[in-house]
């Protein structure tokens, strides 16, 4: 007689198969709870499928845990979440940061003379054109949640978020994003600016 | 006459000189060396990684757009870089970029390498300001060689020892 694990496993090997997904690895079992819920979810016959006896087979080894279970087992899914910004946070960091400096250094670009100037925002990329004095371009780089700037003064750079700092920050140099744009663009234009 | 001027619109950011009105018209083109690069691209191949001699250096990430792996063959004794070659995934930029770092660490030592900047091949190629990032990659690519042969090289050193015991 086959035991229940092994029997749900060929469940979602047919369920799988009839679909023709991937079939599920040996090690379902050990993963994070929410990765096997999307996983099971994702599966749009599975609900006709796998009604009544399987699902309720499924639905209690693979998606739900019990409460009662400490943190430890669920280490590894912490530590990623800690450790890389959430796409849909990183979008909403990134999109305000990137709006605020647009709005900010048009109207920067209001005060100042230099002849040549020009912003435009279009595709997520914010291009500041200086006339003869250069170009910048910021962009997000969404798979490293990161924002990417070249400058005619200090070349290309790539902030991170830094939550203790709450600002995007150039990890070898320390550099805060609002701030070097502060410098650069009091250097390059002569009058100061103020981005944070 | 329209390379001259090609030439000096997408040298803009760097020479900083005044522009007239006419060249803000013209299309962006890749610089001749650029292309030339991508046409003609020098020391593209493979080391073996496994040869103690042979440092590789692997970066970017093809969801970037860009990876780029360097490898560097070095003269244990001199610590001169006899050979490289590349081979990267990326825009005509990116590639041009990896084919002039290796052209530039051939013959040299590898201390004098690690002081080639970004902004040397950005400068060299002409590369306009959205693609800075790629002249960047390969100034880490060629950082990376030097400390993975490095780093092979302080592993296999206490095994000599060993060896001469």
């Amino acid at each position: 007689m086959a035991s229940p694990s092994s029997t749900k496993l060929i469940l979602l090997r047919r369920l799988s198969r009839a679909l023709k997904l991937k079939p599920p690895s040996a090690s379902i079992q050990r993963s994070s709870s929410s990765s096997s819920s999307l996983y099971l979810s994702s599966l749009p016959e599975a609900s006709r499928l796998a009604h009544g006896y399987c699902l309720s087979i499924c639905c209690r080894n693979f998606c739900s845990r019990p409460p009662h279970l400490n943190d430890e087992s669920q280490g590894p899914v912490t530590i990623y979440n800690s450790v890389l910004l959430q796409e849909d946070e990183y979008h909403r960091l990134a999109d305000t940061t990137i709006q605020d400096l647009l709005e900010k250094i048009e109207e920067y670009g209001d005060t100042v003379e230099i002849d040549g100037f020009d912003i435009e925002y279009g595709n997520q990329v914010l291009t500041l054109k200086l006339g003869s004095l250069g170009t910048y371009v910021l962009n997000k780089q969404t798979p490293n949640r990161q924002i990417w700037m070249s400058s005619p003064v200090s070349g290309p750079s790539r902030f991170d978020w830094d939550q203790s700092a709450q600002a995007w920050i150039y990890r070898r140099t320390k550099a805060n994003l609002s701030e070097v744009l502060e410098s650069e663009l009091e250097q390059l234009c002569g009058q100061p600016i103020r981005l944070s | 006459m329209l390379g001259q001027s090609t030439r000096r619109l997408l040298g803009m950011g760097f020479l900083g000189q005044s522009r007239s009105q006419a060249i803000q018209v013209l299309p962006r083109f890749y610089h001749e060396r650029v292309v030339d690069h991508y046409n003609n691209p020098r020391n593209v191949g493979s080391f073996d990684k496994n040869d103690p001699t042979v440092g590789t250096g692997l970066v970017g990430a093809p969801a970037c757009g860009d990876v780029m792996k360097l490898q560097i063959k070095v003269d244990d004794k001199t610590g001169k870089i006899v050979d490289a070659c590349f081979k990267t995934f990326g825009c005509g930029s990116a590639i041009a970029s990896s084919s002039v770092a290796t052209e530039w660490v051939k013959g040299k030592q590898m201390e004098e390498v690690l002081t080639i900047k970004n902004t040397e091949i950005a400068k060299h190629l002409s590369l306009p300001p959205v693609k800075l990032h790629c002249s960047m990659l390969a100034e880490d690519a060629i950082k990376a060689a030097v400390k993975n042969y490095e780093a092979k090289r302080a592993e296999a050193a206490p095994l000599e020892k060993a060896a001469d015991a």
